[in-house]
């Protein structure tokens, strides 16, 4: 479980780099004119719409690494770690850290391009559901939302595939989505509390767990079984 | 009133709207659009936040993917055995709680499928959504049964949902592509829709194109579309007319220049006073055209058409026998239902049905963006598949201002002369007739006052004056009139015509009185054009009614071979030389310049006309070239091939696709959701296959005439020689 300890405080300080394109819509998802109860309930919605879209991701993600890493259908019950795995591993764990540099300013911005024209219709549509009234819109924006291009996203995801099945990929994304609840929750409750000075704390914090994360799931790729830190960590429960 | 709505088309991509359009109201107005990805992709476009209509369906659509991708989640994780060994007893909690789930997001989702489809069943026909209704329908019912009879079997929401969400976002990506290809197309749908600032007094009114009048005082501001044929009375600025010309360049106006309507006005603000009704411009009834034209079908989407409407039916029964055979082959009914389910859904015919109209459209529009008018899509598909280009001569391979060179006159009056056949020619729009009226003017004489006039085409034009007969025309006409002609005039009409001019013979009181000869000169980009045809591998012939020499001397200049001339024919025999050169050539192509030879273009596989001043409306020919435009023949034929391609490989793709998934789904080696998603993705590959017809270059102005200091500018209109003076 300290893995998903660890993702969750990723999650929570990745936040603080969401602030700058979700916090928006979460601002924007606004306030309902019954009180504070039923902003709360708004939010809430829009969050778990947003969550449903990363844990869906990261099934799916993790679907994915399980077809990579067993093309012959090997018996993944047994703690060893098969070459497909590891390499899934290496190759998360180096998207992971060039994200996290990416956060710290030392690359060039990632993963905008191609997903440009879905980006731009999603945004869109976000953009058209703003201040409707009612239960079913925050859900709506919150699940647009979640498919919003997002480094740290992808990132997470990377680590979801990297867990080579479905339910840890879930946990894996189920906890990162958990831990950006306080800072959006929060976003959608104040507005902007935080300075600048500190959002730029956020970020480099965030980056750093990314770092860590992606040091760890490369490590798993690389390291022999036995020296494995993480190995306890990240395998699904069974 | 949803009327307008639906002479536009579609309200998002501005294709015409099928059989049954669906109607919505967005912002207060009434729209109507082609199919649910446009409607979709219209409220996410256009919809304000503040209107509840709009949001609406995005809502639906965020909530339905919630719900589905619940349920995708859940069942995943069953599927990867979440919940085997001590868990296995909340089971069916977790099949109920899928059920509470996938209903209103089959609800959501479905609906309007569901709707597409019954509102055609109730009509007699069965659509590719009926395919979807039914598969999911049964999809979603024996997983119900399932639950409720708590056996603990395997349920398939997740299927029934998943595929219902798939085939919506498909709907909406293709809608939204299709929007990007709209956007080629928009200018001239969108002609009667757009806004005029009318002047009046000190006010300054926006009001709708149609309603603006004759004499009223327009001001467009840069960067905007001139609305209006008119006549500038202030300001200063350059115009492009590439809409009706073809040619892209920037044109000076100041005050008194004329203005196009539809041209767009790029640098200075503008105040023109319309000398048109702001619906009978030009560039109004090219709007019409092609609004008319997109709503023909051509040969290859009728074909389509109807195999998308043999298929479904076809498909529901090989789905039904599908599950039946594989029941009674041992699988357990579900897994059958599944397979059937896959072979609904990539069956489903959407990419064919898409494959030619986007492709058309896109041709269509690219053409009109040029200046050239298709007034049918089958027009564009002959003119990939032509064989043989035939030439008319007049207007259409020669500059349309004929010039008189040379007036000989029994009498030694040519004034006298000019003023009579003026007042005669002024009633007819052949370039012969204009360049008579022209010279006269030129000279300052006034016309004679001329009734009875009867144009007799191929031959002339007869009419009455002070109670005489009076005729110009060819030889045929005189001789036909039983005219006499003295010797003397005779021989110098044979002089001049065997140095290549065309002459025309004026008479009145039964005498040939005198011979005009006029200069047909070729247009400088004839010779390019003819050559580029022929790169194209096109076959090249000139039918003309002029008398062999002078057809003989222009074929020379222009680079056609001597037996591809055929010199001296009427209209009748012009129609015949086309059906001779179709026994031998298959499809043939004709060009002319619409006014003397309709009856020739409405004859030929297609009609091309250069330049026509007549009546669009009332043109004949299925395409319609810019004045001068000849020289757009290469790149039209190349587009016209390039969009036929486009439809052959759209279809070949959606059929192939169609058919080795099926062959996948019947053996059942397709997961249905699987099936859903690359069913969704082929559709808008093809949209993409036809997107690259936007990106075709533009038409290029051939580099340099090939005759020395001769360009299109400097030739002057009249020459005012009284006699004897022949250019050789």
């Amino acid at each position: 479980m300290g893995a998903y300890l660890l993702l969750f405080g990723a999650g929570f300080l990745g936040s603080f780099h969401c602030m700058g394109m979700c916090g928006g819509f979460a601002c924007a998802v606004g306030r309902d004119p019954r009180g504070g109860g039923a902003t709360i309930a708004r939010h809430l919605l829009y969050n778990t719409g947003r969550l449903s879209t990363y844990c869906f991701m990261g099934v799916l993600a993790g679907m994915l690494g399980q077809i990579i890493c067993t093309p012959q259908g090997i018996n993944l019950s047994s703690n060893s770690l098969d070459l497909g795995q590891r390499i899934l591993a290496i190759a998360a764990g180096l998207l992971m850290i060039a994200m996290a540099l990416q956060f710290f300013g030392l690359v060039p911005n990632l993963g905008r391009g191609p997903l440009g024209f879905g980006g731009n219709t999603f945004s869109a549509s976000l953009r058209s559901l703003l201040g409707t009234p009612g239960p079913a819109a925050p859900i709506a924006i919150g699940v647009f939302n979640g498919f919003l291009p997002c480094p740290l996203v992808y990132a997470f995801l990377a680590q979801a595939a990297s867990t080579a099945t479905a339910p840890s990929g879930f946990l894996v994304m189920l906890a990162f989505g958990l831990g950006t609840f306080p800072a959006m929750l929060m976003m959608g409750g104040v507005g902007r509390l935080l300075a600048p000075v500190w959002r730029r704390r956020g970020v480099w914090l965030a980056g750093s767990c990314i770092l860590l994360l992606g040091l760890v799931t490369l490590g798993r790729g690389i390291l022999p079984l036995e020296s494995h830190i993480a190995h306890s960590w990240l395998t699904p429960p069974a | 009133m949803n009327a307008p709505a639906q002479l536009d088309g579609c309200s998002h991509c501005l294709l015409p709207l099928g059989r049954r359009p669906m109607q919505r109201t967005v912002n207060g107005e009434p729209f109507a659009f082609c199919c649910y990805g446009c409607c979709i992709a219209f409220q996410v476009k256009n919809g304000k936040s503040e209107e509840w209509d709009a949001a609406w369906l995005l809502i639906r659509l965020g909530v339905g993917a919630f719900l589905s991708m619940n349920i995708m989640l859940i069942s995943l994780l069953l599927y990867a055995g979440a919940l085997e060994g001590a868990d296995a007893w909340l089971l069916p909690w977790i099949h109920l709680l899928l059920w509470i789930f996938a209903t209103p997001a089959l609800l959501i989702l479905g609906g309007p499928f569901l709707r597409d489809a019954w509102v055609n069943a109730r009509e007699g026909r069965l659509t590719a959504s009926a395919l979807i209704v039914v598969g999911v329908g049964a999809a979603y019912i024996y997983s119900a049964l399932a639950v409720i009879g708590g056996s603990g079997g395997e349920v398939y929401f997740d299927t029934a949902t998943m595929v219902l969400m798939l085939f919506t976002i498909g709907s909406y990506l293709e809608a939204a592509a299709r929007a990007r290809a709209a956007r080629d197309l928009e200018p001239l749908l969108a002609a009667e829709r757009e806004v005029a600032t009318i002047v009046d007094g000190d006010k300054e009114i926006m009001r709708p194109v149609r309603e603006v009048a004759a004499g009223m005082l327009v001001r467009i501001r840069p960067g905007e579309r001139i609305p209006v044929d008119g006549v500038v009375i202030e300001g200063q600025s350059h115009s492009d007319e590439a809409i009706i010309t073809g040619e892209s360049r920037h044109i000076g106006k100041g005050v008194g220049s004329p203005v196009l309507a539809g041209s767009i006005n790029i640098d200075g603000p503008l105040l023109v006073r319309a000398t048109d009704a702001g619906t009978s411009t030009r560039w109004a009834k090219i709007c019409r055209s092609v609004r008319d034209a997109l709503s023909r079908r051509g040969p290859i989407q009728r074909i389509a058409d109807i195999v998308v409407g043999v298929s479904v039916p076809l498909v529901l029964i090989l789905g039904v026998m599908t599950v039946l055979y594989w029941t009674s082959h041992g699988i357990l009914f579900d897994r059958a239902l599944l397979i059937g389910l896959a072979v609904l859904v990539v069956a489903c015919p959407c990419a064919v049905g898409l494959a030619a109209p986007l492709a058309t459209s896109l041709g269509i529009g690219r053409l009109a963006r040029c200046g050239c008018l298709v007034r049918d899509p089958a027009a564009l598909e002959a003119l990939a598949s032509t064989r043989l280009l035939a030439f008319d001569k007049t207007g259409t391979l020669t500059l349309s201002k004929p010039r008189i060179v040379a007036i000989e006159s029994e009498a030694g009056r040519p004034d006298e002369v000019l003023a009579r056949a003026a007042g005669l020619e002024r009633y007819s729009e052949h370039g012969l007739a204009r360049a008579i009226a022209m010279a006269a003017a030129a000279r300052g004489l006034e016309p004679v006052k001329t009734s009875e006039v009867v144009a007799l085409p191929g031959r002339g034009i007869r009419g009455r004056t002070h109670g005489q007969t009076i005729a110009a025309g060819n030889r045929a006409l005189m001789d036909e009139l039983g005219w006499a002609m003295s010797p003397a005039l005779d021989q110098r009409a044979h002089s001049l015509e065997a140095g290549g001019h065309t002459i025309v013979y004026v008479g009145w009181e039964g005498r040939v009185e005198a011979v005009l000869a006029l200069d047909d000169t070729p247009l400088p980009e004839t010779r390019w054009t003819i050559e580029a045809l022929r790169r194209q591998g096109l076959a090249i012939a000139l039918l003309t009614g002029d008398a062999h020499q002078a057809a003989r001397r222009f074929a020379t200049a222009v680079g056609i071979g001597m037996d591809e001339v055929e010199t001296g024919l009427s209209p009748e025999a012009k129609c015949e030389a086309l059906e001779n050169y179709r026994r031998t050539h298959g499809v043939v192509a004709m060009v002319g310049d619409g006014l003397n030879d309709g009856p020739v273009l409405a004859d030929a596989d297609v009609g091309i006309a250069v330049g026509s001043a007549t009546d669009l409306a009332r043109e004949t020919s299925a395409l319609v070239l810019p004045p001068g435009g000849v020289w757009m023949l290469p790149w039209v034929i190349s587009l016209a091939r390039q969009v036929r391609r486009t439809i052959l490989t759209n279809l070949a793709w959606a059929f192939g696709y169609n058919l080795v998934a099926l062959t996948l789904a019947v053996l059942g080696l397709l997961q249905p959701v699987l099936a859903a998603a690359i069913m969704a993705s082929s559709s808008v590959l093809l949209i993409v296959n036809s997107l690259r017809l936007t990106r075709l270059p533009d038409p290029i102005l051939p580099p340099s005439p090939s005759w020395p200091g001769l360009t299109r500018q400097s030739i002057p209109t009249v020459l005012s020689t009284p006699s004897g003076a022949s250019t050789a």
